[in-house]
């Protein structure tokens, strides 16, 4: 439908130098020709050129304006299929790719076969999953270019993606039909392996075979031809084929631990002798392959165990193999053989120090161990005995590597690794502080080094370390953040949440967040890139990571965080600083006050100070920004809006700032009992009953005895009985009903005593259980403490982290106030941690930052394994 | 320690190990690119519990028609996991892919001049030469090594070794069609 305004020739001339000019990016040129038509006084609302104007204001940055003309076009033309497209177009770039969808829509009521939009509407609708949407665009562009390659490959991958497996196959199996032989090449191949993944996913695995055979030869990705072979004989039961394909396989790479249990279930092994058998043929037909020597220690028990593992051991010392310990540290889930290693580990250091060998009973004959073994046995004792969390032997074998030699780096991160899991964040830094100095030309070390710095609470510091290796002339914070360093910008937060500086937290987790978001915007430029290079597998494979992106755990912890605080901030609102500051000086001499004063205007001049740095920062950053994206046909993406820390911590709804953090949790992390329980602190707090009953029933679902779990019930149980009046009917009914199961008609106090009871020697559910008896009666005070400081051998779950959460459960006062037990709780707490930072006494703790429970939070779960 | 073929999952956290020991970085979009451009290429070292510990990001050098090559673009070993050969490992299995796929002819990377222990070990380890030094190909000035490994002789042991391949392929895709005109 042409517009209802048509232009005249020259006019129209000049309007179609617009559109050139916007495709060409001339922006300025555009304008130019858009005055032009403008300037007529007949033509001075002619809509569509108004909307062109507008569209090219945008992209040079323009916004208002853009918006402005855009609107005003549409206004004067609503028929017109560019003016409903420009306006898709235009909101597109700011991302509200719903509202472009709808527009997009209208331009196409107008001008249905239009294909530019027809394509820019599917890209939409596959970005937002919409494929209901997207299956109905590509069949529209599918009939309208039936000769065009991608129209066949959308059209299909449409069918493929709503699991119309049948349809799928049709279309693609219709167009490989189409292929002549002289195409054959990568993207055919490419082709045929996406044409198969579709096959297996119908569920069709003969036929998937059977395809595969056929197509073979014209497949160039030979490793995909064979790792699907592979999967397809087993799931068929084919095992003498399986077997073929995966000794092939480890031909090709025997490093792939995958390929020897594919093997071992091809060749249907039992026993962990045949296991056994069957890597020591393939030690000796690989014999500089690390998996066939390293995997039968995972199946070997016993005395089979002991005899492998010293060979091992023996092997690695001898020719000095720095991650001996780090390779072999996942068989201490087993403690048999920790102690078979250990035994060893002693034996070598005792015969080396003696005679130079492994062990006293080598033969004569045999040669001398270079001096270098001793070394590397101490250094894996030293890691040995600080995964066992026994620091004492941990230092003193560490010592002894390093009075050995001094000037090997590893040793110093050791020593820096034992303070830090030993709980002493500042002497830990220090020493790897020391490893970084050996080496500043590797940032490994260097990373390592800040991360320690940031467990210290020392920002600037670690700050600092890293711009060793960052872009010059940005601040290293920046160049961090550009990189999506979130490992970097996670610990940050966490540090900042220790030095209860909210708002730089909060910050460090928004630009995690901003981080995924990105991620996920990154795909669009796929949607028609992977079409054109056929690599549909591989697409495929991006779509569906990026619908459970946020599942990772760099997204969960920066999540965490920010759900933490935002708690924190809901309970305890940021006052306003002056405000404070004047109430605080009423009782001031005047020289203080004076003294006050000067401080408070230096402070307010260096903040003033670092706010015009950030707005320079970036203001910069938005023209690099500005000159990076010039080459890319997108337009540019809006600026976001500037994360300032003071603002955020004085957010005005910290609730619902946290459920958006929560939300993807909710989905994508459902099976971490984390999520539920943070969902139950923050509906709590909102007074959601219906909400939290959902989050500790799915909590229940996942580990029904979690003390963390019992406490939420308790005080679940609590709201229920006093609100049960004012709920909605319905509302009660389902909750009374829900709860039943789990309550089982018993008082809170029934159910805390019983827990307390059913879970007598766990340090975890002795806290949560006493602390939740005295919550339910205060009377009980002293015994309470008494059951929740215990700290007899026999409890498991004694160590730093647990014990922190207890010390500072009892400081604020979560058993009442009782500052005898706290400082009788210290004291033991340091007794039996010596080096931890947390317990030291007051006055002799010389540089303890401040610090709370989260501290120590990262100690790995293994050193809470007894003592 | 597992070595395999990378997947789209894996390059967030290949980006991970790249922040961790490299100096030069890149935003995801670019592991996307490579990953989807040419997914045989890059692979992964990962330890028992799933951290990559070493990766290689590799391409396809796109401007030269008749004489394809590949391009590594970024090789990381965490120090934590030196001394295992898993450089040499990940190297050679990118490019075994790269002869096979895209037919290359040999494999370039570059290489920072004051960069010892690489230099080491793309020489000696990996038979890769010098050819060429790039001035000021870092952001921050320094010069580069342009090295290349000639893979013609990957190419003729992968000839023999998929010749008799392909024997017991056939052998076994007439074993199906007579499966398959059976089931019929």
């Amino acid at each position: 439908m042409p517009s209802s305004n048509p232009l005249p020739p020259k006019e129209n001339a000049l309007f179609k130098r617009i559109l050139k000019c916007y495709e060409q990016k001339q922006y300025k040129n555009g304008l130019k020709f858009a005055k032009q038509i403008l300037a007529n006084p007949k033509y001075a609302e002619h809509g569509e050129t108004l909307a062109m104007k507008g569209l090219t204001l945008n992209c040079l940055g323009r916004k208002e304006e853009a918006y402005e003309y855009v609107r005003r076009g549409l206004r004067n033309d609503l028929r017109s299929h560019v003016c409903w497209h420009v306006y898709g177009l235009l909101i597109r770039s700011d991302k509200k790719y719903d509202e472009a969808i709808k527009c997009y829509r209208n331009a196409l009521k107008w001008e249905k076969d239009n294909m530019q939009i027809l394509r820019d509407l599917s890209l939409l609708q596959i970005q937002m999953r919409d494929l209901e949407g997207y299956r109905d665009t590509r069949y529209q562009l599918f009939m309208l270019r039936p000769t065009q390659r991608a129209s066949w490959i959308g059209f299909g991958m449409a069918y493929h993606l709503l699991q119309d497996y049948e349809m799928a196959l049709k279309i693609l199996e219709a167009f490989r039909n189409t292929q002549s032989k002289s195409s054959y090449d990568y993207e055919h191949s490419e082709l045929l392996l996406y044409q198969n993944m579709v096959i297996q996913e119908s569920g069709a695995l003969e036929d998937a075979l059977a395809h595969l055979d056929r197509y073979t030869d014209q497949i160039c990705d030979k490793l995909s031809v064979m790792e699907t072979w592979g999967k397809l004989y087993l799931e068929l039961g084919r095992h003498k084929d399986a077997e073929r394909i995966y000794k092939q396989l480890l031909h090709r790479n025997p490093e792939n631990t995958g390929y020897y249990i594919k093997l071992q279930e091809a060749l249907q092994l039992e026993t962990s002798m045949d296991r056994l058998r069957m890597f020591d043929e393939y030690q000796a037909l690989y014999p500089r392959a690390l998996a066939p020597r390293r995997l039968p220690l995972n199946y070997a028990k016993g005395d089979e165990f002991r005899l492998i593992v010293d060979k091992y051991l023996r092997q690695g010392l001898h020719k000095g193999v720095p991650p001996l310990f780090v390779d072999l540290r996942s068989l201490y889930k087993d403690p048999e053989k920790i102690e078979i290693i250990q035994r060893l580990l002693l034996q070598y250091v005792d015969a080396l120090k003696k005679i130079g060998k492994f062990s006293e009973e080598d033969p004569k004959s045999s040669p001398k161990e270079p001096a270098s073994a001793l070394l590397w046995a101490y250094y894996f004792l030293a890691q040995h005995y600080d995964f066992l969390g026994q620091t004492k032997q941990a230092l003193s074998y560490i010592e002894a590597a390093i009075d050995h030699t001094p000037t090997l780096i590893e040793l110093f991160v050791a020593k820096g690794r034992i303070y830090k899991h030993a709980g002493d964040v500042i002497e830990a830094y220090k020493w790897l502080d020391e490893a970084q100095g050996l080496d500043t030309a590797d940032r490994y070390i260097n990373s390592k080094c800040a991360k320690y710095m940031l467990r210290a609470n020392l920002v600037k510091e670690a700050e600092e370390t890293c711009s060793k290796f960052t872009r010059e002339g940005v601040s290293a914070m920046e160049n961090l953040n550009e990189m999506q360093c979130m490992w970097f910008q996670t610990e940050c937060a966490l540090a900042y949440q220790r030095l209860e500086k909210w708002g730089d937290a909060l910050k460090k987790c928004h630009e995690v967040d901003r981080h995924f978001s990105e991620i996920i915007e990154d795909q669009f430029d796929f949607h028609t890139y992977c079409m054109r290079k056929m690599t549909l597998r591989s697409y495929v494979g991006l779509l569906r990571l990026e619908d459970v992106l946020r599942a990772h755990p760099f997204y969960f912890k920066a999540a965490k965080c920010a759900i933490e605080v935002y708690l924190r901030l809901h309970d305890k609102p940021v006052q306003d600083e002056t405000a404070q500051q004047e109430l605080n000086t009423e009782n001031l001499a005047p020289a203080e006050l004076k003294k006050l004063r000067n401080k408070q205007r230096k402070a307010r001049r260096k903040a003033e100070l670092e706010r015009q740095q950030a707005a320079q920062a970036q203001e910069k950053r938005e023209q690099h920004n500005k000159s990076r994206q010039q080459g890319d046909a997108e337009p540019d993406a809006p600026p976001q809006d500037e994360l300032v820390p003071e603002k955020l911590a004085r957010a005005e709804d910290p609730l619902e700032q946290a459920i958006k953090f929560l939300q993807p949790l909710q989905t994508l992390a459902a099976k971490r009992i984390d999520t539920h329980l943070m969902a139950f602190e923050i509906y709590s707090r909102k007074k959601k009953p219906l909400l939290m009953l959902q989050s500790v029933k799915r909590a229940y679902r996942l580990e029904p005895d979690n003390p963390r779990l019992h406490r939420c019930l308790i005080l679940c149980h609590g709201y229920m009985e006093k609100c049960a009046g004012s709920l909605e009917a319905p509302v009660a009914t389902v909750i009374q009903r829900e709860l039943a199961p789990i309550f089982k008609g018993k008082d809170a106090k029934q159910l805390n005593a019983e827990f307390l009871a059913a879970h007598p020697n766990s340090l975890e559910a002795l806290f949560e259980g006493s602390r939740m008896w005295y919550y339910l009666d205060p009377t009980q005070q002293e015994a309470a403490i008494k059951l929740c400081t215990k700290l007899d051998k026999n409890i498991e779950g004694i160590c730093i982290k647990n014990c922190t959460v207890i010390l500072q459960s009892l400081k604020s006062n979560d058993f009442g106030p009782c500052p005898t037990a706290v400082v009788d709780y210290e004291a033991r707490c340091h007794a039996l941690f010596p080096y931890a930072e947390t317990f030291r006494p007051a006055n002799s703790s010389t540089q303890a930052p401040p610090c709370d429970s989260n501290h120590l939070a990262d100690i790995t779960k293994e050193n809470c394994i007894g003592n | 320690m597992n070595i395999r073929c990378a997947k789209p999952d894996d390059l967030m956290n290949m980006q991970h190990c790249n922040l961790l020991c490299l100096p030069e970085n890149y935003q995801m979009k670019y592991y996307f690119y490579h990953g989807l451009s040419w997914p045989q290429l890059s692979y992964v070292a990962e330890d028992e519990k799933g951290q990559i510990v070493g990766y290689v990001l590799a391409k396809m050098e796109e401007d030269s028609e008749d004489n394809p090559h590949g391009h590594i673009t970024s090789l990381a070993v965490k120090r934590s996991h030196r001394r295992l050969g898993l450089a040499q490992k990940l190297m050679d299995q990118a490019s075994r892919a790269m002869v096979e796929c895209f037919n290359a002819k040999y494999v370039s990377l570059h290489v920072r001049k004051s960069n010892r222990a690489a230099l080491n070990l793309y020489t000696t380890t990996l038979k890769f030469t010098i050819s060429e030094i790039e001035p000021k190909y870092y952001a921050d000035g320094e010069d580069a090594y342009a090295m290349k490994r000639d893979l013609s002789s990957f190419a003729v042991q992968l000839n023999q070794t998929s010749d008799s391949n392909t024997v017991i392929d056939h052998k076994n895709s007439d074993e199906h069609k007579k499966i398959i005109s059976e089931r019929l």
